[in-house]
């Protein structure tokens, strides 16, 4: 049987990651921690010498169970993800981390712990505005951080150590930028539902195995030429997307995902942690100032959209699609002044407004037609 | 919804239904003062009120103004142009509220005229926000000066320690203070520089002295409700409130939380209660619905009264060394988290208000407060458009369930009675009653 490599290596992996972390559980005899947001490094779990493992829902299953412990009126993704731990279905994890990265989030923290109380738990706290004192705080909250994760491990987690796991993951950063140049081509050589299954992948795999997982995907991408002849060209912003169903959903639209701004994407990915000083100041910036999430506040102005545009122009993005989850506080502020701001710019932008099932698909699908046809007129 | 459905509350004491002279009065010296053109702040709770008043700064709180449309049953009118500008109908209504206010005042360049105060809210010079409880507070802030006022804004940004960690370690107390410390110490530098003026210690120090007076008062008064039958409802509670977040550090809110004290242990005395036969003593949690502050009333029409209420709580820990006013206040917000956190704070661990008060929130604090004030049930507003107040209450259910207080949660919300379902919830009320009925009978 031929052996799996690369972009289909991926998609495997995102069909059944808990298969893949609990063999590396088997192996290591490591203990797994699940995290949730991108505020707490990855990299210290590493140091510590336990296995990251990024926590994602199952967008469109009933949550049901969840009512017994939190309210209806809350983000779909958070009580999705609360039911994947009270089925069961995370039961291989020893630790869980939870950065206060929104309010639901940070709420979710405390009723997951109560109820379901693990070996290893953190919350890792997160300041709202960008000031001299809170990046003073986030850096003092690092060091908690790897004290805690050194308790539970016994595993000290050295400089040394710390800087080898991020020269790991920046490796990592360089090879997804070098994949994301083949998304500049038009028609892209790379579909944005194949980027982000390899996104999705670096999520539960060790960063070395994700850096061959990510060569492996290069290699196949430059052999590709442009076969068929452009579309629309949309980039997506919002909520998280966890799951490749709706880029493929756009995909079937008529459009090609060439560019992102959510949780996991670009952003984590467009700069490198830097090594060359003291480390907590690096993982600061990385994860914190530079980190594009709207739960912080950058002050008042469009100004703090720029971002967005100046990668839809790089990209040369004829279209934004903007995909909210339900309750989701942060980005449901931001719409308004997001769009009026592209608007500005002459990009249109189509609003999902979605309670983390892609449903119903038929509505959300004849929507994204009539806007890829829209773009492309 | 219908509007006849909406009754507006019917208060049992004295110094509340007094407060029908002193508010418009506290509200018209601000409004005339705003003729002066002297810098004035728009404020988010979480600012400390004593700071605004060193400051002898002007000041509106959107907040409390959304409390105030909506129950004057105008927040639909300013909400409804707020969703059609793209706010979601799930975003805090206060902050559509106000959304809609302002690009009704701005579109047209003049103040709305259903605003339920002469003139609606001053111009701003600056805004004052708070990360205090929710993101809605600060990102409401950054919409406003991107949309509507361009005014500089300082957000302040509290945090507490989550409840599984100790936060009596001395190195997480600095961890944690050295923020709150350097945010307030932030947030007096931007007012000095956008008033043009230095903070006077001095005078901040009798003013949080005279606040902390007021709140003494205020916080014994509501110690009183522990008696049988209870002095004091929910009714009296949220017009009493104002004083304790807008007014502290002047005299009028010591005279008026004394008056009040003096008037509630007076019918303590005398064993006057709010209701002829009280039958079930409960607990509030959540916002009120302000359209509908009548709705404690319906429930004192059938013997039910609310002994304590879970939000705005002033608490018992603002009693703190003044020498260094601006650390009394770091240390206030502190120490009350603190004690909210011995307490519990798994499902509200937003506790750090440098305010003075706060949520009634520490889990374990619940069975202190079923045995002191004597409670048999608890009634819970799921408030659709504020998670942040409303998250936890399936907790809390679940926490009285265990010492066999039963609880309603029923669905509306604070500012928008288009959320008010009466049929509906009336239903699930009497429903309530009865159990509460079949309890006493069974003697539990």
């Amino acid at each position: 049987m031929h052996k799996k490599s690369g972009l289909d290596r991926a998609a495997a992996i995102a069909a059944q990651p808990e298969a893949l972390v609990m063999d590396l559980k088997r192996q290591s005899g490591r203990p797994v921690i699940g995290y949730l947001c991108c505020f707490a490094p990855p990299e210290i779990i590493s140091a510590a010498g336990a296995i990251p493992y990024r926590i994602t829902g199952r967008p469109g299953e009933p949550t049901a169970e969840a009512d017994a412990y939190m309210e209806p009126y809350g983000c779909t993704y958070v009580r999705n993800v609360f039911t994947q731990g009270l089925k069961g279905r995370l039961d291989f994890m020893d630790g869980l981390v939870i950065s206060h990265s929104c309010d639901m989030i940070q709420r979710l923290y405390g009723i997951w712990t109560y109820y379901h109380p693990l070996s290893y738990s953190r919350l890792f706290n997160v300041p709202h505005q960008v000031t001299p004192w809170a990046g003073r705080f986030f850096k003092r909250e690092l060091d908690f951080f790897k004290e805690s994760l050194e308790q539970f491990t016994g595993q000290a987690v050295t400089d040394e150590r710390l800087r080898e796991e991020i020269a790991l993951t920046n490796r990592n950063r360089a090879l997804i930028r070098d994949l994301y140049r083949y998304r500049l081509e038009n028609p892209p050589l790379l579909k944005g539902s194949e980027m982000l299954s390899l996104l999705l992948a670096g999520g539960w795999l060790p960063s070395g195995d994700f850096n061959v997982l990510l060569t492996e995907a290069l290699a196949e991408v430059k052999k590709r030429a442009p076969d068929r002849p452009a579309r629309p060209r949309i980039l997506v912003w919002g909520s998280l997307l966890d799951n490749i169903a709706f880029y493929q959903m756009i995909e079937e639209a008529g459009g090609d995902v060439v560019a992102d701004d959510t949780c996991i994407g670009f952003r984590l990915f467009e700069k490198d942690i830097d090594l060359s000083g003291d480390l907590n100041e690096g993982l600061k910036d990385h994860y914190f100032v530079d980190f594009q999430c709207p739960r912080t506040d950058r002050g008042p102005g469009s100004g703090r959209f720029e971002y967005i545009l100046e990668r839809a122009r790089e990209y040369n993005v004829d279209g934004i699609v903007s995909y909210i989850i339900s309750f989701c506080d942060p980005h449901k502020f931001d719409y308004p002044d997001l769009r009026d701001y592209l608007k500005e710019a002459a990009l249109p932008m189509l609003l999902i407004d979605d309670n983390y099932s892609f449903a119903p698909a038929g509505t959300i699908q004849t929507r994204l037609e009539a806007f890829t046809e829209l773009l492309a007129r | 919804m219908s509007s006849s459905e909406m009754k507006r509350a019917k208060r049992h004491l004295e110094t509340t239904r007094k407060m029908k002279d002193m508010l418009p009065r506290f509200f018209m010296r601000m409004f005339e003062r705003r003729f002066s053109n002297d810098p004035l702040a728009w404020c988010m709770v979480g600012v400390p009120p004593e700071l605004l008043k060193a400051f002898d700064l002007l000041w509106e709180w959107p907040e409390n103004f959304g409390t105030i449309c909506a129950s004057r049953l105008v927040a639909p009118d300013f909400i409804k142009v707020a969703e059609g500008d793209g706010y979601s109908p799930e975003l805090c209504t206060y902050v559509t509220n106000t959304m809609g206010y302002c690009k009704r005042w701005i579109d047209s360049g003049e103040f709305p005229e259903e605003s339920p105060m002469p003139g609606g809210m001053g111009n701003p010079s600056m805004l004052l926000g708070s990360g205090f409880l929710c993101e809605p507070r600060y990102k409401w802030f950054q919409a406003i000066a991107t949309r509507f006022v361009d005014v500089p804004v300082y957000s302040s940004d509290p945090l507490a320690p989550p409840w599984d960690v100790d936060p009596h370690d001395p190195r997480i107390t600095a961890h944690y203070k050295d923020l709150l410390r350097e945010d307030l110490h932030g947030q007096v530098e931007f007012l000095e520089r956008h008033t043009g003026r230095k903070l006077d210690l001095g005078e901040l120090r009798e003013i949080m002295a005279l606040s902390h007076k007021a709140l003494a008062y205020w916080r014994d008064t509501l110690y009183l409700r522990q008696a049988v039958p209870c002095p004091m409802g929910s009714t009296d509670y949220f017009s009493a409130i104002i004083p304790q977040m807008y007014m502290v550090g002047e005299e009028e809110a010591v005279d008026f939380y004394r008056e009040m004290y003096l008037e509630v242990k007076d019918r303590v005395e005398r064993k006057v209660g709010i209701v002829e036969e009280e039958k079930y003593r409960l607990i509030w949690f959540g916002l009120p619905p302000w359209f509908n502050l009548g709705f404690f009333n319906y429930l004192e029409s059938f013997g039910a009264v609310f002994a304590i209420e879970s939000t705005y709580n002033v608490g018992d820990w603002f009693e703190v060394e003044l020498d260094d006013p601006l650390e009394a206040i770091v240390e206030r917000a502190w120490v009350r988290a603190v004690k909210m956190h011995e307490y519990g704070t798994e499902a509200m661990p937003e506790l750090c208000n440098p305010a003075v008060f706060g949520g009634f929130v520490g889990s374990d604090m619940l069975d202190e407060a079923v045995e002191q004030y004597h409670l048999d049930g608890a009634v819970m507003h799921l408030t659709r458009s504020c998670r942040a107040v409303s998250f936890g209450e399936v907790h809390t259910r679940n926490r009285l369930a265990k010492i066999g207080v039963p609880s309603l949660i029923f669905e509306s919300d604070m500012a928008d009675p288009r959320l008010w379902s009466d049929a509906q919830i009336k239903t699930r009320v009497h429903a309530f009653i009865e159990t509460l009925a079949g309890r006493n009978q069974a003697g539990k």
